[in-house]
């Protein structure tokens, strides 16, 4: 049984009376009868962390939030443009009343004005349907003024985004909402701090897929929910795999199962049967890239047991490329995403991503060097750690990494 | 016709104006309503919407050309939007785009001489699992390839005969 | 500002402001130029270029108990952040500790800058900002020696892009650091650049109409730490290491922004030394680092052909060429047979100097009759009672003040004044706009928002002629607003002239001035009143002796000699042919010829502000000095060795050396300018932000001061306690039987004799529409763009109308000086009618 994809076992979820039959807002409820204090308690003990690719825990992020602050705002990230990423669509396409349920439960938490769920533009059918839910809902008096009587009021609203993946990260994100570029913002305030959020004030941003979990915990309890996982990656996690696997899709399993799982019991092991995995981006374009060895198959997908193999779980966006594949080209392809989603604010990112695309370009073509690999390399090592928001890591993630891993995938196409 | 008094776009108008805490909030949706009127976000379209928020049109013009999924040019009737991103490209998206843009004639930008479709790679729209996929003017169309996309071609011209807007 | 703080640069302690930003305090502590390219002390930090990353650290603390860890030393522990920091981002707290010269931070400094030169073109040799730029100097400290990336992968971008009429942008030097933008939008308030697309492909643009044209556009040039926005003035007029740098004063309004001349000697100018820009000299009491971009634009009559070139006689019916030595004498036997029967009128472009020489001699001819021209502001008087407190600087208005601006459309008449006003309302003071019409001003006012913050404002509209009136009884019937003002811990006054008499004007100044006495608003620094009395020097006249009602005397009974020095009595007033005609002889001193040829009996040509020394006296009371730069035009003297000349001819003493001693002589006699010899209007101190300094970063190219912050004189109610005085209220002007009153109007750009030289701003001149509400145009039967017929005594004027209805009813705002036929002083009420619209077309 799912947890988070269960209109996979529900026909129908996406309805708010099948929603509703199946335990559809208990965790609401149960949440309505506690205080706000109480609540994110509970999100605290379950040790749910986020699943936007940071993995903050999400019970200690609510309580950053100030409580005497008269106004206060939740914003969902369902931005979804890292590479590779299709987990929270999915959760929205069959699962809406579980993201706005979740959503809600925030915002009494920290007793937020509204919810404002910033949806990547091309999802803008996933809006519509969010916004009849929205109105489904307020129907039943579970948004607006005094919600299901408890005296609590709060909007939730949609926004659209208009094609750019930098509006992910979190402060650009509320530029975006605020009708301003979206550029990330320099750090602190931090949004959950008054002067850092929407319009200035303290705010909550959590991804979909994080908030998807809390119906679930505040109905099943903390404790159910630290069940599942490890020590400390609790719960469930969707993995989205794409690349060589026979079976690309959303899987859901607990966290700390193995990458070996996921790829063959589930994704149905190499697409092409004659050919071996060669390497895994475990958290889309974003995160290190490492070569699919026994030792790496056998990893527990969980924060704590991908660090020790120097990647990262990030969103678990698992792209798997096989041996046909040659790295220098998917370190090209992934430069090509962050030189084109570069918001253009800080001068590492901006300039760093333009140039490595065009060497990695000089290279590819057989016009480049040695000196040019060792260049990259550099100018990577030098966009990394120097920019305002992670993206300059990011964009420098997949040189260096590349590089370190298969450098022969390199020297194949320069003259030494 | 303009957006301004528009009573198409009234109602919409007014529900993203009353959604936000400033007006300038609205600068987004109603871009993407300016698109839709116009086809794409042309000068008046950029005047209107800086009217409606009382906002100076540099700052209007600014955020239409930050954003991928407003076009400040006239594009053909059927936006093909293709994901040439890693995973799609993984599974041989690269050379679908390539055969598409041949079977089109066009190069990438550009707009096939009929002035039905004008095509573009875009980064990941989170289909990965579909591969090779598209969006039509932003609608999502996926598990392609030439014989299905050949199909398509035909029926869109088909359709081109009733109105289509281009835009959410 | 008394709460310091201890934070540790490179091992040495320093104390500095708590809350200060810590690029600000290593600079100005430390000596420490902590490289930046985005921030700018006058504008919010961005934290965009990541020049400025240091090593950062704070004491560490127990997590239980919250205290400051400690050493076995006994010193505190020191947790550094792992990265690097923004050193612009971040403002210093007690304790902090930074490393600057880490090989860390060295790494750090060059890479960033191998990042900016990767994309900036190498076109340093023919860049108007190079050798004086803060990307090359930074390079030349911080920088690699060499690119690694490849030329021929370079953008090639669009090199002279014009954003307006004045400024071009070269889209391949900008290092998109938003300086331009965020001035205009957090300084200027008018957000009309902005970047476009993202990315490596992020640009400058506007969209604005008609281009990027604010009246402080040039300053971004100054700002901009590439050569990528340059105007259209100076671009590729010459390099900066060629350029000779003298301080000035700004001769067109009564903020007396501190500017420095850009000389050099030059082909277009007979090899002379000529202005080939103008820029801003910092002064932070007066116009911080901005000027306006008529200041900047607006000097090309220095130069101008058109300039008086020698002396001239009348002979019969012409003007003949002459000698110095000839007109002197001529004039001096003038003089000698008047009788006592003379006056004199000067200008508010007259330096002190000038106006003491002028006045001695009239003084040693018997005469008392001293005009200040133009007679359309009275308030002089009433400022130098109650005027701004000594020490006053409007940078530092912000939370629990207020301001008030009445009858005046600031934005238009000084500009620097509605710069910084609007940036008080920024920090948090309270601003009211009242006037008959909508101005600028106003709009911030009313704006209750702005870059996300609140800021707080109201707008009084009144009938047109009720100025005075409104002000009288604010508090009766504005009551919260006046309560509001009376409460601020300080309160400025702004009292225009706007829609009044010279009477009304001086009377809106005196209930002004009543107000802040009562309120307990003078005498203390940062509270009094303030009035935009036209011209550079409105305030010297005053103090030197000149009032503009003994210049209405002078029309209503005209002497029988006449000097008129620095005037443009029939530019400002067509009307005054009828009582020049009466007058003997005219002695008329100036820089162009005024349209007065037919009248006078002597044209002298005088040198202008860039061609003397001088001084002169800002709405503020400073007295400020200004240096010769550049060679006279022709014979052209100053005004003061002019008059000093006539009474060594008539034997009354001996010519003084030099402009310096006039000054010493004036401050011994007059009061007022009691210790402002030219060695203490020199005097400079070290100010806040230290731009222009060796390292250049912050003002890119605003200029230090070398020239002399000025003294402010104190106003009366600095010495003593002042009582309210009787407002002496003039007769309300009154429209009767469908008349309209009318209300002239200033505009920044207008066609007055010495701005019409300055072609670049040619086009920036607004036709001249007359406004009126739309209920008087309905009651008339005129239409939008009709042209009317504006009737009062003995005077008619066209104009084209707009109709609007934020004019006030019963009433038609008239602009100045927008055609070549001026809005007679005398035009205060009067009839309109509509022509046809065959002339307007014909037009
Ligand atoms: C460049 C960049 C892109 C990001 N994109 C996303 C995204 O698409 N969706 C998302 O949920 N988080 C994204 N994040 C992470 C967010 O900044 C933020 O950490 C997250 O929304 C917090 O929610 P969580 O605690 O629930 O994970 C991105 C971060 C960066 C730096
Ligand atoms: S034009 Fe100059 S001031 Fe403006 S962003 Fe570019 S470099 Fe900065
Ligand atoms: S980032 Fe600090 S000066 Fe630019």
């Amino acid at each position: 049984m799912h947890i988070l994809l269960r209109g996979r076992d529900i026909a129908n979820i996406k309805e708010l009376a099948t929603y509703d039959k199946h335990d559809g807002f208990v965790g609401l409820k149960n949440a309505l009868a506690m205080t706000p204090a109480e609540v994110i308690d509970v999100v605290k003990t379950s040790g749910l962390r986020g699943r936007g690719g940071a993995g903050f825990p999400t019970g200690v992020k609510w309580s950053f939030i100030p409580q005497h602050e008269p106004v206060k705002y939740v914003t969902v990230n369902a931005d979804e443009s890292e590479t590779g990423t299709f987990k929270d669509r999915e959760i929205m396409e069959e699962n809406p009343y579980q993201l706005i349920e979740g959503s809600l439960i925030c915002a009494y938490a920290i007793q937020a004005k509204a919810v404002y769920i910033y949806l990547r533009g091309e999802f803008w059918d996933i809006g519509d349907q969010l916004d009849a839910c929205i109105e489904a809902l307020r129907e039943k008096n579970m948004v607006g003024e005094n919600i299901l009587g408890s005296g609590y009021d709060c909007e939730v609203y949609t926004h659209l985004g208009a094609g750019a993946y930098i509006c992910g990260e979190e402060s650009a994100l509320l530029n975006s909402l605020e009708g301003y570029l979206g550029q990330p913002r320099v750090r602190p305030p931090f949004p959950a701090q008054k002067g850092g959020g929407l319009y200035k004030e303290a705010t909550v941003v959590n991804n979909v897929e994080t908030l998807a979990n809390v119906p679930y915990i505040m109905r099943e309890g903390a404790e159910a929910f630290k069940a599942i996982g490890t020590e400390q990656s609790a719960g469930p996690k969707v993995y989205c795999v794409s690349g060589h696997v026979k079976r690309p899709g959303n899987y859901e399993l607990p966290m700390g199962a193995t990458f070996r799982e996921l790829l063959y019991d589930h994704a149905g092991g190499p697409l092409h049967q004659d050919r071996s995995f060669k390497a895994m981006l475990p958290s889309g374009g974003s995160g290190p890239i490492v070569p699919l060895t026994d030792e790496v198959l056998d990893t527990p997908m969980s924060y704590e047991h991908t660090a020790e193999i120097g990647t990262i779980i990030g969103s678990a966006s698992i792209i798997i490329m096989d041996e046909s594949v040659d790295i220098t080209w998917v370190a090209s392809k992934v430069t090509k995403f962050f030189a084109h989603e570069s918001c253009g604010k800080c001068t590492p990112c901006r300039e760093g991503t333009y140039w490595l695309d065009k060497v990695i370009d000089r290279i590819l073509d057989g016009r480049g060097t040695a000196e040019d690999v060792k260049r990259i390399a550099d100018v990577a090592e030098n966009m990394a750690g120097t920019t305002l928001c992670a993206l300059g890591d990011f964009a420098a993630n997949p040189i260096i990494h590349t590089i370190r891993h298969f450098p022969d995938d390199f020297a194949q196409h320069v003259q030494a | 016709m303009a957006i301004i008094g528009n009573p198409k776009y009234e109602e919409r108008i007014n529900h993203h104006l009353a959604k936000y805490e400033t007006k300038r909030s609205a600068v987004m949706p109603l871009l993407f309503i300016a698109q839709e009127e116009y086809g794409w976000v042309n000068p008046a379209g950029v005047e209107e919407v800086a009217q409606i928020l009382n906002l100076d049109p540099t700052q209007v013009k600014s955020i239409a050309g930050f954003y991928t999924m407003y076009s400040e040019k006239p594009k053909g009737k059927y936006w093909l939007h293709v994901c040439t991103d890693l995973p799609c490209a993984l599974k041989g998206a690269d050379e679908f785009y390539a055969w598409l843009k041949e079977e089109l004639g066009v190069a990438e930008g550009g707009t096939s001489d009929d002035g039905m479709f004008t095509v573009e790679h875009v980064m990941c729209l989170a289909a990965c699992d579909k591969a090779p996929m598209l969006q039509c003017n932003f609608r999502y169309v996926e598990n392609l390839d030439q014989d299905k996309m050949r199909e398509l071609l035909a029926k869109w011209r088909q359709e081109a005969a009733e109105p289509v807007s281009a835009g959410v | 500002m008394s709460d310091r703080v201890k934070i540790n640069i490179d091992g040495t302690e320093y104390e500095v402001d708590a809350g200060s930003n810590l690029v600000d305090a290593a600079k100005w502590h430390a000596g420490n130029d902590i490289p930046v390219f985005c921030y700018h002390p006058k504008m919010e930090p961005v934290g965009m270029c990541r020049m400025c990353l240091v090593e950062l650290g704070t004491p560490a603390r127990d997590r239980a108990t919250g205290e400051v860890a400690l050493n076995d030393d006994g010193s505190p522990q020191i947790r550094y952040f792992p990265k690097l920091q923004t050193a612009c981002t971040t403002v210093v707290s007690d304790g902090m500790h930074i490393k600057t010269e880490t090989q860390q931070v060295i790494d750090a400094r060059n890479d960033v800058l191998e990042f900016l030169l990767s994309s900036h073109p190498l076109d340093c040799p023919i860049c108007d900002k190079g050798g004086e730029c803060p990307l090359q100097n930074l390079t030349m400290r911080h920088g690699p020696q060499s690119s690694r990336m490849y030329f021929e992968d370079k953008q090639l971008l669009e090199k002279h892009y014009p954003l307006g009429d004045l400024i071009f942008l070269d889209r391949e030097r900008c290092i998109q650091c938003a300086r331009c933008v965020r001035f205009q939008d957090e300084i200027v308030g008018d957000d009309v650049l902005a970047f476009h697309e993202r990315g490596r492909r992020l640009q400058i643009i506007t969209n604005s109409d008609p281009g990027f044209d604010t009246y402080f556009s040039g300053n971004t040039t100054d700002i901009c730490p590439v050569g990528a926005l340059t105007t259209a003035d100076f671009r590729f007029g010459a390099r900066p290491w060629e350029l000779n740098e003298v301080p000035s004063i700004s001769p067109w309004d009564a903020a007396g922004e501190n500017i420095s001349l850009s000389m050099r000697l030059d082909r277009d100018f007979d090899g002379k030394a000529m202005i080939k820009r103008v820029m801003p000299r910092q002064n932070e009491q007066v116009n911080e680092i901005w000027i306006s971009d008529k200041t900047r634009f607006g000097h090309h009559f220095t130069r101008s052909n058109e300039r008086l070139q020698r002396p001239r006689m009348r002979s019969g019916a012409e003007l003949r060429d002459s000698t110095w030595e000839a007109a002197i004498a001529d004039i001096a036997e003038v003089l000698r047979n008047a009788d006592g029967d003379v006056a004199a009128i000067a200008g508010s472009g007259m330096s002190n100097e000038d106006l003491w020489e002028l006045r001695r001699l009239m003084k040693g001819l018997g005469g008392n009759r001293l005009g200040a021209w133009p007679p359309t502001h009275g308030g002089a008087e009433s400022v130098a009672r109650a005027g701004v407190g000594f020490g006053t600087n409007l940078g530092q208005l912000g939370k629990g003040d207020a301001i008030l601006v009445i009858a005046s459309d600031l934005e238009e008449e000084v500009p620097i004044w509605r710069l910084r006003l609007k940036q008080a309302q920024d920090r948090g003071a309270y601003l009211v706009v009242a006037n008959a019409r909508d101005t600028r001003l106003e709009d911030f006012a009313l704006q209750g928002a702005r870059n996300d913050k609140v800021v707080e404002g109201d707008a009084i509209r009144y009938a047109a002629g009720d100025a005075v009136a409104v002000m009288r009884d604010l508090e009766k019937k504005h009551k919260a607003i006046a309560a509001r003002l009376s409460q601020a811990e300080n309160l400025v006054i702004v009292a225009g002239a706007e829609g009044l008499t010279l009477e009304g004007s001086a009377a809106l100044a005196q209930a002004a001035a009543n107000f802040l006495i009562e309120t307990g608003h003078v005498g203390r620094p940062n509270n009094g009143l303030l009035s935009p009395i036209p011209g550079a020097n409105g305030m010297g006249l005053h103090y030197v002796g000149y009032s503009p009602a003994a210049s209405l005397d002078i029309a209503a009974k005209p002497p029988k000699v006449l000097i008129v020095a620095q005037a443009e009595l029939l530019d400002d007033d067509p009307t005054a042919q009828a009582w020049l005609s009466e007058v003997e002889t005219i002695i008329y001193a100036n820089f162009f010829d005024g349209g007065i040829s037919e009248l006078a009996d002597f044209m002298l040509p005088l040198q202008s502000f860039a061609e003397r020394d001088g001084s002169y006296v800002n709405g503020e009371r400073r007295v400020q000095r200004f240096y010769t730069a550049q060679g006279p035009i022709g014979q052209a003297l100053p005004a003061w060795k002019l008059f000093a000349s006539l009474r060594q001819a008539m034997g009354m003493s001996h010519l003084k050396p030099s402009a310096a001693a006039v000054m010493l002589e004036l401050s011994k006699n007059v009061p007022a300018f009691d210790g402002m010899r030219y060695q203490a209007l020199s005097q400079v101190k070290r100010q806040f932000p230290d731009v222009g300094s060796r390292d250049q970063y912050y003002g890119g190219t605003a200029y230090s001061n070398e020239g002399g912050l000025g003294i402010q004189i104190p106003s009366v109610a600095d010495g003593k306690k002042l009582k309210p005085v009787a407002i002496s209220e003039p007769e309300a002007i009154s429209a009767v039987d469908g008349e309209l009153l009318i209300v002239p109007v200033t505009r920044l750009y207008n066609r007055q004799r010495n701005f019409r030289p300055s072609l670049l701003m040619e086009p920036r001149i607004l036709a001249a529409y007359a406004t009126m509400n739309p209920d008087d145009a309905q009651t008339l039967g005129i239409i939008h763009n009709d042209v009317i017929e504006i009737s009062a005594g003995e005077s008619t004027l066209r104009a084209r109308v707009c109709i609007s209805d934020e004019m006030a009813a019963g009433a038609v705002a008239l602009p100045r000086h927008m055609t070549d036929a001026a809005v007679p002083l005398t035009m205060t009420a009067g009839t309109v009618s509509r022509v046809s619209q065959a002339v307007a077309a014909a037009d």
